[in-house]
């Protein structure tokens, strides 16, 4: 240590010299990231929270404070039932995501062996590929003259209704985009989970399901919070599936946000939906924040 | 007891290979289409190279391109760079307010990207009163590729061994110079990692882009304004191309992990 001290003193000029301050090196490293992030993400989204009590006026914003975007938003039924819509399917699609891909994560985390690390990348490709693209990719397997339906018709059976244009095919649309990232966070959090501690639990006479409930649930609740918080708000907030996949009746929340900054033009209001967007968000990651204990879950200290 | 585990096995192979014919079947699908005559229903195969040959002589789609690869390029050295020197101090020293930090890093996963795209929008048009162009699109795509850059750092950098920089110090290298000599050469693979991750998130990305870019056209703006119109084959030529560009670019990352030319992330064990 003293060395070190000595051979740096020797020659320095002042930007060295301000360097050898530990706050200043920390600050060197770890603020320009949070100004950039705070400059470019926080304060469009304060500038959003603000934008969200004007009006709009031919396509202008006026700076004449009102709540009425709100009062809009919670009692006009047009907006609660897309928002609700919204909810219900960003829930059902992060449960199915959940069910499917836990057994998936952890039969790839414990019984992968050497062929890990392939076969999490054969599940993670797909999503580098890009969500409009593969959202198409869909559209030509569901839609009506996708591969299912002309199947269908080819051999002379009638078209899958339910598959049309309906909810049901966004659903399947938002799996298909987000799974990955289920599968990620799971698998990631079961990378380090000790796997001996079920043979304990065998040998203490605990059946295999009581096995997972009680030591590898709790101990992976991260990654599962993870998970579905990874997909709870991309499918919350996305339009283009509903657009390509649910049609003129499967119309989300997403869809008349887009719609605000798009044809219409009421900026004011979009602000305001996309803040109550932001809201519920925070609300979710926040609720499911409350339940994760990182000491219990072994993360510090122990 | 025994045979019932070996079939809790099966069943959890068998959910694994039907997920990745969930998740493939489509994809190529798309590629089978692209070389099919009669897209609607091609079969029995009719295989034609003309909606390539179509693809390349259309003009909108090379600006677009173009346009895709600048904002990609610029995203991934922004992120690249300010995720490497968050994820740095982070790891090297000891210091309160650390969840903070971590928190604002990790800010931008968290935030759906069409709330990043409309907010960035209203920003500038409304506060700073630029018009919406290539280089706030850029500004705006690494707010997220910060996120992974810096997830994927951290993962290197766990690893790392930091008594290297000290010896480094010891010997009376500069920072810097122990920076490109020492560090660079033992956490390239996660620096690479980052980049082409943003890379390639910024190359896809639409909903962020497109309220970010006014007329200007990138690939995906241009598939979406295409696709409101009706698909055109072409489409699935450039979107071939895109996937098996993807896929390559993974697979060859794979094989150098998996020969230990480059180590990335946790460890296998």
């Amino acid at each position: 240590m003293l060395l070190r001290i000595e051979i740096m003193e020797k020659g320095e000029g002042l930007i060295s010299r301000v360097f050898r301050n530990r706050r200043v090196r920390i600050g060197f490293f770890v603020l320009p990231a949070t100004a950039y992030l705070f400059v470019f993400l926080i304060l469009p989204m304060i500038s959003i929270l603000i934008f969200s009590f004007w009006r709009t006026e031919r396509y202008v914003l006026i700076p004449d404070w009102n709540v009425h975007n709100y009062v809009t938003i919670f009692t006009q039924w047009a907006y609660i039932k897309f928002l609700l819509k919204s909810i219900t399917m960003a829930s059902f699609v992060s449960a199915i995501c959940l069910l499917y891909g836990y057994p998936v994560a952890y039969f790839v985390a414990k019984e992968g062996g050497r062929y890990r690390l392939i076969l999490l990348i054969l599940t993670a490709a797909p999503f580098f590929t890009g969500t409009l693209l593969r959202i198409t990719a869909m559209q030509h397997i569901l839609g009506p003259i996708g591969l299912l339906n002309m199947f269908l018709a080819n051999i002379g059976l009638a078209p899958i209704q339910v598959l049309m244009y309906t909810n049901l095919s966004s659903s399947i649309g938002f799996v298909y985009l987000w799974i990955p990232f289920m599968i990620l966070a799971i698998y990631l959090s079961l990378l380090n989970f000790d796997f001996e501690l079920l043979e304990v639990a065998k040998i203490y006479g605990a059946k295999p399901f009581r096995a997972f409930w009680e030591i590898t649930w709790p101990l992976n609740w991260v990654g599962t919070v993870v998970g579905l918080v990874m997909v709870f708000i991309p499918t919350l907030a996305d339009n283009a599936t509903p657009l390509f996949l649910g049609g003129m009746f499967g119309k989300l929340y997403g869809n008349i946000l887009f719609n605000q900054f798009g044809e219409s033009g009421t900026w004011a209001m979009g602000s305001a939906m996309g803040v109550v967007l932001f809201l519920v968000c925070f609300a979710v990651i926040a609720a499911f924040g409350q339940t994760i204990n990182l000491k219990r879950m072994g993360y510090f200290g122990g | 007891m025994r045979t019932r585990a070996v079939r809790g096995l099966i069943w959890q192979e068998i959910m694994l290979v039907l997920l990745y014919v969930f998740l493939y079947f489509p994809i190529f699908y798309i590629i089978y289409l692209s070389c099919a005559r009669n897209s609607v229903w091609p079969f029995p195969p009719d295989f034609t190279l003309d909606w390539y040959r179509r693809l390349w002589i259309m003009s909108d789609f090379h600006v677009g391109l173009g346009n895709s690869i600048l904002i990609s390029a610029g995203t991934a050295v922004i992120a690249m760079i300010l995720s490497m020197m968050g994820a740095w101090g982070l790891m090297k020293y000891r210091f309160r307010y650390k969840g903070f930090f971590i928190s604002v890093y990790l800010l931008p996963m968290f935030i759906a990207h069409i709330l990043i795209g409309v907010s960035t929008l209203m920003f500038n048009r409304n506060v700073l009163h630029i018009q919406a162009n290539i280089y706030s699109a850029i500004v705006a795509n690494a707010t997220y590729g910060i996120s992974f850059g810096f997830l994927i750092i951290l993962a290197q950098l766990i690893r790392y061994n930091w008594q290297l920089d000290e010896v480094a110090a010891v010997f009376g290298a500069k920072p810097w110079r122990s920076f490109v000599e020492v560090t660079l050469p033992n956490i390239w693979p996660a620096l690479f990692g980052a980049f082409l991750v943003s890379f390639i998130l910024a190359f896809n990305n639409f909903d962020v882009s497109f309220y970010n870019l006014g007329a200007t056209p990138t690939l995906p703006t241009v598939t979406w304004g295409t696709l409101r119109h009706g698909i055109e084959p072409e489409l699935y030529a450039l979107s071939s191309l895109i996937i098996a560009f993807v896929l390559l670019t993974l697979g060859v990352l794979y094989f150098l992990i998996r020969f230990g030319w480059v180590r990335i992330g946790i460890p296998e064990k």
